[in-house]
């Protein structure tokens, strides 16, 4: 499946309580890419990502997926936009509780009945897509395990299987790899990188280590104070626009 | 580094004593006066602790004596007139020579007054009472014998004070009874734990029908007291207000309370305590429930909102899984709670053991309020125990 394109014309968001998260973002990507969004904490990378897929209303502004315009989707139609936006999360969100397995097969559940629902029920074809999923990601043998027995590392994959069930056009990632360690970093972005490269889904994905940015990332953008300061290449950002995003006093920490 | 480069260790500062201290005097003066009236207003009675010994020994004794086993018993009863009037004949009963019978001697006595009584053909060396009766069938226990080897005894009663009847009737006409008793057979258990079982079983019972209904109304509640869902306009804040100010009100309200009214209501017996155990743990159930709703993780209900999932499905998905286990270790927890309480629902009669409890105790039959007392400690650990390890497999 090809992947989604994005543009973003003048996107605002203002909370209830007067932040302005995002601020006149305009910006454009095309199908296939890894776009890196960068910048500090609460410049506006998760109001970004949601704004995408409408968890947030924004304020004002435009978001087209696809030439269609999603600010202006009613709530029902907006439910059956979302089945192509996977997303993946700083903590996983994932049901600790219920087993892997549920948990991947969640990541269905906009293209069953919701009826279905009531008695926990999933068609085989659906059960073999997630053990699919699994084995995508390599933890296949953790299907029946409960979520919250697996390590960190292991949970984004479930993570990751659970926005491969929606088929999706377009992958937002909001620091996937900020609670793992720097090894575990690398083999949870491989995945998302693979996805991108093989099945050509648009990632948009939220990162903070410039050395991962410049690894995984085909386009850098970065974001301050929810404003576009940086868009180019990995290669094109050296100290100076570093700590234009960054500010003045930020110094570089690598990760392996 | 050498030893003379430590620096030297700087004296404390030096504090005042406390009883140096205004405020500290003031304070300990104020609990002594608090603690002072506290004694007064107990009345506590050290002495008593001592003085009263006596009259709970035998409630202490026969606790480690619970009536639980007993044999079948048979009895041997034999009667014969008596009259305290001359003008009235007593009354004479058939007697066959080879069952047990009785004389007295003399047959005609006054208030008071000695006669000796004579029995054969009992049981040999059984123990047993002589009972005096009058017309209307009260009886009084007046003399205690042992029959000998051939199952003959003589004892001498006194003429107790009994009611006669009204002048010139025939209530002078009254009767001497000799009655031997003695267990027989196996030990089976005796007709105290029949009761205290089936009251035992009434009892969980009962705590499980109003843990039940409970159930049923704090959950759909539990939804409307849960702030996170309910606080967002105006009328949900309002409706959540209420609700938490009802959990709260009703879970002030003690069920011994609860019962007394629901007995006036619905009469005496085991629906009355489900009712008030129902009513008391819908508010302290949807309180609990209330709270664990307000403390799921939100971020799988939003991973899986941004799936594209329908708001049932979100339910189904991301909040069920996170309250369904707490829910049962909660509800669990209540009915072993509910077990202990309606023991003690019984004492207003409210159904459940606790009724038969208090009858034993009111009537001094401590050995059988001993077997309740035991039941009641058993089923209360074993249903503690339970609920601890269902509890445990669920979280």
């Amino acid at each position: 499946m090809p992947g989604a394109a994005l543009r973003v014309e003048h996107l605002v968001k203002v909370y209830p309580d007067g932040t302005r998260a995002v601020n006149d973002l305009s910006f454009e990507v095309a199908p296939g890419e890894f776009v890196v969004v960068i910048g500090l904490s609460g410049s506006g990378k998760s109001t970004l990502m949601r704004c995408i897929n409408r968890l947030i209303d924004p304020t004002s502004g435009k978001i087209f997926l696809d030439d269609v315009d999603i600010t202006a989707l009613p709530r029902e139609q907006m439910r059956y936009h979302r089945r192509h936006i996977g997303m993946i999360f700083q903590q996983f969100n994932l049901v600790k509780r219920s087993s892997v397995l549920t948990n991947v097969l969640t990541g269905r559940l906009g293209y069953l009945p919701p009826a279905w629902a009531l008695l926990n029920y999933f068609p085989p074809a659906e059960l073999a897509r997630a053990m699919g999923n699994l084995t995508r990601v390599g933890i296949p043998e953790k299907a029946r395990v409960r979520a919250d027995q697996l390590s960190g590392g292991q949970q984004q994959r479930v993570g990751i299987a659970r926005a491969l069930m929606q088929e999706p056009t377009l992958i937002l990632a909001d620091e996937p790899v900020a609670s793992l360690d720097p090894a575990t970093s690398h083999s949870v972005l491989k995945y998302v990188e693979e996805f991108n490269k093989k099945d050509g889904v648009t990632v948009l994905c939220a990162l903070h280590f410039l050395s991962l940015a410049r690894r995984y990332g085909t386009r850098i953008v970065g974001l301050k104070a929810g404003e576009l300061v940086f868009d180019g290449l990995p290669t094109e950002i050296d100290a100076r626009r570093f700590k234009e995003v960054y500010g003045e006093e930020a110094v570089e920490v690598e990760i392996a | 580094m050498t030893q003379d480069a430590l620096p030297a260790p700087r004296a404390l500062p030096q504090g005042r004593a406390w009883y140096r201290s205004g405020r500290s005097l003031l304070l300990v003066a104020a609990l002594a006066i608090i603690y002072a009236y506290g004694w007064r207003v107990t009345k506590i009675d050290l002495p008593a602790l001592l003085t009263g010994t006596r009259f709970v020994k035998p409630f202490v004794v026969d606790l480690v004596r619970p009536d639980i086993l007993a044999r079948a018993t048979q009895i041997q009863e034999a009667r014969v007139g008596v009259t305290l009037d001359r003008a009235l004949a007593p009354e004479d009963f058939p007697v066959s020579s080879s069952s047990p019978q009785i004389e007295v001697s003399p047959r005609v006595a006054a208030t008071g007054g000695k006669i000796t009584v004579t029995g054969h053909n009992f049981r040999p060396r059984t123990s047993g009472v002589v009972l005096w009766s009058n017309q209307i069938g009260n009886t009084m226990q007046v003399g205690t014998f042992v029959t000998d080897g051939q199952g003959t005894f003589t004892t001498t009663v006194t003429v107790p004070e009994i009611f006669l009847g009204p002048a010139g009737g025939t209530g002078a006409r009254q009767q001497v009874l000799a009655h031997v008793e003695w267990a027989t057979g196996p030990l089976r258990p005796s007709k105290t734990a029949l009761i205290v079982g089936e009251k035992i079983v009434e009892t969980v019972f009962l705590a499980l029908m109003g843990t039940t209904l409970a159930v049923l109304l704090a959950v759909p509640l539990s939804f409307l007291g849960a702030r996170n869902l309910m606080a967002r306009n105006p009328v949900g804040t309002s409706i959540y207000v209420l609700t938490r100010t009802f959990f709260n009100i009703m879970r002030s309200v003690e069920p011994l309370i609860l019962a007394i009214v629901f007995t006036v209501w619905v009469g005496l017996g085991p629906f009355a305590g489900t009712l008030a155990l129902a009513l008391h743990s819908v508010a302290a159930l949807g309180k609990l429930y209330s709270e664990q709703i307000e403390s799921i993780d939100p971020g799988p209900i939003e991973a899986i909102t941004a799936t594209g999932a329908h708001a049932l499905q979100v339910v189904r998905y991301a909040v069920v899984p996170q309250i369904i286990p707490p829910f049962i270790a909660f509800t669990i927890y209540r009915w072993d709670t509910n077990v202990r309480m309606s023991t003690i629902i019984g004492f207003v009669g409210g159904g459940g053991v606790g009724f038969v409890l208090q009858q034993y105790i009111n009537l001094l039959q401590y050995r059988q309020a001993a077997t309740a007392v035991w039941a009641i400690t058993f089923v209360v650990a074993a249903m503690d125990y339970f609920s601890a390890k269902v509890r445990e497999r669920v979280i």
